[in-house]
């Protein structure tokens, strides 16, 4: 009789000799616990950010003394009152959040039609077009791409070359608001497009289908049956969005010209410009208070289940 | 005649006593300078800053020496922190030597976290520009000063360079003028321009307020010491308050750019080195020798001609073009069209003024 060597093969062996090993440090007892184990990167993840925060929280309560460049001994909430009191700190914290809003609603516009064609077409040509172009912005970082808007929308750049061609003026499209906001919209495109195509995918073809089939136009389809279906998909890619956009520095600082900070650039100045990390410190909790009540908020309104994390409870 | 030399115990003592100082010499000169670490780290500034001192003072050490010389570009303000915090864990700082705004340095010895330089032998040449103003001896040597002058197209000015700062309140120039963005160099000059004076300075400065307020009228951009010469490069402005070595920088690429110091005046500052705390003996002997070198005339002068800045050692060459130049001030009368506060002062009023700034200006 023909003897089967590779009945019970070698990676099988090691994989008994590794459980063995596994089993001698794990008792069995110990198996109930397994599901808690692998929580530990998550946890270990979530303790390092919690330490920091406590850190943070904890600078922001000091004040710094400018004769010696140290911080007080003693807790105070003076950098939160000079926060809350000082019209500088509002002109950012408004201007970041409407521009976190703005960026927000035109990204989710311009990502939907996006992400539906690409889950939907039939021609793979434009799929890989689709895909290579959705994917090639996560090689080029921020800064590379803000300097690369200096370029097209310097005053020597390439639009208004062509606008000089037709006898405009070089116009200054840069350094404004409008600048930032466009280039926070052209950086946050490729998020909100990721984070929609899986909840696009998970529409079946067939219920668009029956919806045509039942008289509907393809505006009542799209309104009545997709939009509420990739309603997941949407508050997920808004959520990363806005709270991305909100803690944004690079483009307000390289397209703002200096004159249309976020939150974040008033942070960086308070610690490394001025030195007062207490005062930075407080500026940052400031903006995790705020985003924690957004996030709140949108989990208020729509529901934690609306992102599918679990039953739906809105 | 028979001479006969009888060598005694005492004068054989003496012989091989002296014989063995005679041989020991050049080993005892050595035991005084201590081990040689394998290289130093000086924290610099990119692009002509960085080879500037490349040429005048690291490679001439390290020819002297043997000790290499990295540099590095961290910022000063974010390498500051990280300096603070690891002298206050008793860590090796990240860097042995830091090249600083003497302001920023200010506030390093004010937190007693700079070594003593006073026994520097070469700071007996200096001039009184290497001591730094408003701390007690010598935690930073200063090595150049630099003026914050008013930089301008010379086609967007054909009449002639601009006589004030009330001259960038012309409505041609609205979006054109740029600042640094926290008003660094236009406070003071601001503060005349106002209708107030420099005694007014730190305790009413009403007057810089509302300058800066008829200024922010015209859109000004607000940058950094590259944006400048991106922004003059790219034809976006016709005029900036900048440090005098960014406008040189322009101008040696190219720019058709010329700066001058108004009738308000120009913030004169200086840059300094300092050692930070909390290396070893050898590294600390060794960082002080690379400074000690930095303040000798022949390292000031490759040095500060990459720079177009003038020295703390007299007896320096202007760079070509600048002598006499406002940007290059060498004698009493250039200095007094110039403002200098002292780096006390400034540490300890600067978060008020950059903030009040941002205020008005994104308002």
């Amino acid at each position: 009789m023909r003897k089967y060597t590779s009945a019970y093969p070698a990676l099988w062996r090691v994989m008994d000799v590794l459980e063995g090993a596994f089993a001698a440090v794990w008792p069995k007892k110990g198996g109930n616990y397994t599901p808690y184990l692998m929580l530990a990167p998550a946890i270990l993840l979530v303790g390092t950010l919690v330490v920091g925060l406590l850190y943070i929280g904890d600078t922001s309560l000091r004040t710094l003394d400018r004769t010696t460049f140290q911080f007080s001994d003693f807790w105070t909430l003076d950098n939160y009152t000079r926060a809350f009191f000082e019209s500088f700190t509002w002109t950012i914290i408004w201007r970041s959040l409407m521009g976190a809003i703005i960026v927000t609603f035109v990204t989710l516009i311009l990502a939907f039609p996006y992400a539906y064609t690409m889950v939907r077409t039939t021609n793979s040509t434009l799929r890989k077009f689709l895909l290579i172009a959705l994917f090639l912005p996560f090689f080029i970082g921020q800064v590379v791409r803000a300097y690369g808007w200096l370029i097209i929308l310097g005053n020597q750049g390439i639009v208004n070359d062509v606008l000089g061609l037709v006898g405009v003026e070089p116009l200054r499209l840069l350094f404004n608001y409008p600048a930032v906001l466009f280039g926070l919209v052209q950086y946050m495109l490729p998020f909100a497009v990721l984070m929609l195509a899986p909840a696009m995918t998970a529409i079946p073809e067939e219920i668009e289908a029956a919806s045509t089939s039942l008289g509907a136009s393809w505006i009542k389809t799209m309104t009545y049956v997709v939009i509420p279906m990739a309603k997941p998909g949407l508050i997920g890619a808004g959520l990363v969005v806005l709270t991305l956009s909100l803690t944004d520095f690079a483009m307000p600082a390289i397209l703002g010209g200096g004159t249309q900070d976020f939150i974040a650039n008033a942070i960086y100045d308070q610690f490394f410009r001025t030195s007062d990390q207490g005062f930075g410190a407080s500026l940052a909790i400031i903006l995790i208070g705020i985003e924690t009540m957004i996030v709140g908020l949108i989990f208020a309104v729509f529901g934690a289940g609306t992102l599918e994390l679990g039953s739906n409870d809105s | 005649m028979t001479f006969k030399k009888t060598i005694n115990r005492r004068q054989l003592l003496k012989t091989s006593a002296a014989a063995g100082t005679v041989l020991a010499a050049p080993s005892i000169l050595w035991a005084a300078e201590p081990a040689k670490p394998a290289e130093l780290i000086v924290r610099a500034w990119g692009g002509p800053w960085v080879e500037a001192l490349k040429n005048g003072v690291s490679d001439p050490f390290t020819e002297r020496t043997g000790i290499r010389i990295i540099h590095d570009l961290t910022e000063d303000n974010e390498i500051q922190p990280k300096v603070w915090a690891a002298v206050a864990q008793n860590r090796t700082p990240p860097i042995h030597i830091n090249w600083d705004t003497t302001t920023n340095a200010t506030k390093s010895a004010l937190r007693g976290v700079c070594e003593d330089l006073s026994d520097l032998s070469n700071l007996a040449g200096t001039t009184d520009l290497a001591k730094p103003v408003g701390v007690e001896g010598y935690p930073i040597v200063n090595t150049y000063g630099y003026v914050y002058v008013l930089a301008y197209r010379t086609e967007a000015f054909p009449d002639g360079p601009p006589a004030s700062y009330h001259d960038l309140l012309d409505p041609k120039f609205k979006g054109r003028v740029a600042f640094y963005n926290d008003g660094i160099g236009f406070h003071f000059p601001a503060q005349v321009a106002g209708g107030g004076s420099l005694d007014g300075i730190p305790d009413a400065m009403d007057p810089c307020w509302d300058f800066v307020t008829k200024m922010k009228e015209q859109n000004p951009l607000l940058g950094e010491d590259p944006d400048f010469v991106t922004w003059f490069q790219n034809g976006e402005i016709d005029a900036a308050c900048t440090i005098s070595t960014n406008a040189l920088g322009a101008k040696r690429n190219g720019v058709d750019i010329a700066w001058t110091v108004p009738a308000e005046g120009s913030k004169f500052d200086t840059d300094g080195l300092w050692i930070p705390k909390g290396h070893s003996e050898s590294e600390l002997y060794w960082a002080k020798e690379y400074i000690n070198s930095a303040i000798t005339q022949e390292a000031q002068q490759v040095w500060l001609d990459g720079l177009g800045l003038p020295g703390v050692v007299p007896g320096l060459t202007p760079p070509e073009g600048l002598a006499g130049d406002p940007s290059y001030p060498t004698t009493e009368a250039d200095f007094e069209r110039l403002i200098r506060i002292s780096g006390k002062t400034q540490v300890e009023h600067e978060s008020e003024w950059f903030s009040k700034f941002k205020q008005i200006m994104q308002g």
